[in-house]
């Protein structure tokens, strides 16, 4: 494969064993999200909900494994999610669902940027733009110009750093504490943590479910890395690494219980500027940083570089046949705007706390059946599938307007998986019909 | 309510798994690509086997018919003569040799046994072909033991009595020689005709085939050949094969 060639943006040069296909994923799942949301979820739920929220992410990982095997045995030589949609749906369904995943990128583009737009406001000193800048300059680089093999170089460090904060920095708290201290403090501060028959972290745990699954089965970025890593190996890799993941967020939640006990606090996300100021070691401080920094870097670029690449190649080059050239100018072009909007739009909207988790939880939730039914089926599937989706995205979001928001969520599945169920039912009748007649 | 035993569980739990996936991706990292070899060394040695058994089988099973047949139609020419005596002699030698036969199912003999094998053969050609056979064996007494392919000599001896004493009247001499010469073994199988020579050297004999691929199944690290050589005096075959006692397998 030649240096300039389009693939090697896409795919890379190798494919990956279980072990590089793990850190890459891990690069990309341990994210904003991740670090601001687990400590979010812990003070929601409680101890209860911080452990469901990475079994949960595990679950989800493991059972997308299983899909992902079943989708390299029944597309060879595919790249990217939205070839594999192309083999499967009509134009109007294609279109539909390319929306729906160019909308779900965008958002979850900007959550990364929010959320390290919170984290530079927080922890830096020097101004919120110019560290954005920074930021998104850095993700353009590796994610956007980069490609995949840059991605992989980055990944590498980042995991590294990773495992160096989330193994060494709870274990040096707890030492310098203590547990008892802790928990004394939790119990006098916050005592609905260690309330265990808390229904409301069940009903929590039973809804990410719904959530994280349907992330993952829309992820361009995880589909592309599916493609990457060694048929036999996909399964194995993604099962690995929800296990693996899920051991982040827990050493998280501990990490936060460092910082809430023995006080009240002003916001979920001040945590993270409290955290600072309790480390005293300076080397711990910069390694919390960089590990903040770069998981929400690496997560950024994979999703920009995912996104990038469903635009060139499953957008525009339907449009007009691209030379290799023309392409990489594109992706130039395109990741390039992707960052300087993001860079706006952080900019302008003051960095707040968001509902991170659950914003676009409909679209997930309403789009896993009709994912599953895309994967499971053969031949191409009419228009009304992919559209499940959509209706199921709108009938929750209506419904989260009277109601709370997991009834929502719940809704949105209800809804598109009944109008799968449909179309299949009437598509075995009309096969039966046939087979007689 | 969270106790504190069960709080401090927990603390530990979600301080330690950490390390638990560190190592995990660690072992990865040092292992896999040697786990990747072993398992593909693996299936390439069961494949192999796989392959080797297979094709063995299917030689043997070629093999057989063709014996059988040859020998078949040596007794039928004795019941055909009226000849009772030899003719009960011959079948009790046949189901020797075919006792022989079925009891083997080694990819590999000894030479010993082979030539136990290729006497009951013998035998029951001399009862058919009487005074005009002659045949002597030259052995080389160190390698008894050593391992060979089942019917090697036999076809050879067959092959002499299909291509050229069955055929064409007059005195049968046929020779066997066993002997080790550096690392390999010679077996030559000389007989006196010239008639069938070349008729023998365009159709090589479906045995002589088998026997060449499976001497390099046997042997697929050492060299082995096969060989038809005419002479004036008469035609004699040359197999070559590593020299490897059965103690030592």
């Amino acid at each position: 494969m030649k240096k300039n060639d389009y693939q090697l943006y896409i795919s890379g040069a190798i494919k990956l064993g279980v072990s590089f296909g793990v850190v890459s994923l891990l690069a990309r799942w341990v994210t904003g999200n991740t670090i601001l949301s687990s400590p979010e979820t812990l003070i929601k739920y409680g101890l209860i909900g911080g452990i469901g929220y990475s079994l949960v992410g595990a679950l989800s990982s493991i059972l997308f494994g299983f899909l992902a095997k079943k989708i390299r045995e029944n597309h060879p030589g595919q790249h990217t999610i939205g070839d594999v949609l192309r083999q499967k749906l009509t134009p109007n369904g294609y279109w539909l669902m390319i929306t729906v995943l160019i909308l779900t990128s965008f958002h979850s583009l900007f959550v990364q940027a929010m959320g390290a737009g919170i984290l530079i406001q927080m922890i830096f000193p020097i101004p919120y733009f110019i560290g954005l800048l920074l930021f998104l300059t850095f993700c353009f680089f590796i994610g956007g110009a980069g490609g995949m093999q840059r991605l992989h170089q980055v990944a590498g460090v980042n995991v590294t750093l990773i495992f160096a904060a989330v193994i060494i920095i709870p274990v040096y708290f707890y030492i310098q504490e203590g547990v008892y201290p802790v928990y004394d403090g939790i119990k006098l501060y916050h005592p609905y943590l260690l309330y265990i028959k808390n229904t409301d972290a069940f009903w929590f745990i039973f809804t990410a479910i719904f959530v994280f699954f349907g992330q993952i089965l829309i992820d361009r970025a995880s589909w592309q890395r599916m493609f990457i890593i060694q048929k036999e190996k996909v399964q194995l890799t993604f099962t690995l690494t929800g296990l693996i993941w899920a051991t982040i967020p827990l050493a998280l939640s501990s990490l936060l219980m460092i910082t809430i006990f023995g006080r009240s606090f002003e916001n979920v996300y001040s945590l993270f500027s409290e955290l600072v100021n309790r480390i005293q070691s300076s080397i711990l401080i910069v390694l919390f940083v960089v590990f903040v920094f770069s998981s929400i870097a690496s997560a950024l670029s994979a999703e920009l570089h995912a996104t990038t690449t469903l635009f060139v190649k499953n957008i525009m080059e339907l449009f007009f046949t691209l030379t290799n050239n023309e392409k990489w100018k594109y992706t130039y072009f395109f990741s390039g705007v992707v960052c300087l909007c993001l860079l706006v739009i952080v900019s302008i909207l003051t960095p707040s706390p968001l509902t991170l988790l659950f914003f676009t939880g409909n679209i997930y939730a309403a789009v896993i059946s009709p994912m599953i039914y895309i994967i499971l089926s053969k031949g191409v599937l009419p228009f009304i599938v992919p559209f499940s989706s959509f209706i199921g995205s709108i009938g929750g979001y209506i419904f989260v307007t009277r109601t709370e928001d997991f009834k929502g969520i719940w809704l949105s599945f209800t809804i598109s998986t009944a109008l799968c169920l449909l179309v299949l039912i009437y598509k075995t009748i009309t096969r039966n019909n046939n087979k007689l007649l | 309510m969270l106790s504190v035993e069960a709080f401090s569980l927990n603390i530990m739990i979600a301080a330690l798994v950490p390390l638990l996936g560190a190592f995990t991706l660690l072992f990865l990292f040092i292992f896999e690509k040697r786990i990747d070899l072993l398992e593909k060394k693996t299936r390439e040695i069961a494949l192999e086997r796989e392959l080797q058994t297979a094709l063995y089988n299917q030689l043997n099973q070629e093999i057989q018919p063709h014996f059988f047949f040859n020998t078949l139609n040596s007794i039928l020419s004795l019941a055909r003569l009226d000849r009772k005596t030899e003719l009960i002699r011959s079948i009790e030698t046949l189901s020797k040799l075919l006792k022989f036969k079925y009891q083997t199912n080694n990819t590999f003999i000894t030479i010993d046994e082979e030539i136990t094998y290729v006497n009951y053969y013998l035998e029951i050609q001399k009862i058919r072909f009487r005074d005009r056979l002659h045949y002597e064996f030259s052995i080389d007494s160190n390698v008894n033991q050593a391992i060979t392919i089942p019917f090697i000599i036999q076809t050879f001896i067959e092959n002499a009595f299909k291509h050229s004493f069955e055929k064409y009247v007059g005195e049968a001499f046929l020779k066997t020689t066993i002997e080790k010469r550096g690392k390999d073994i010679h077996i030559t199988v000389w007989n006196n005709a010239v008639e069938g020579a070349e008729e023998l050297s365009r159709e090589r004999g479906l045995g002589l085939e088998n026997i060449t691929k499976r001497l390099e199944l046997l042997f697929p690290d050492g060299k082995t050949s096969v060989q038809l050589i005419n002479s004036d005096n008469g035609t004699s075959v040359l197999a070559i094969f590593p020299f490897i006692l059965s103690s030592e397998i």
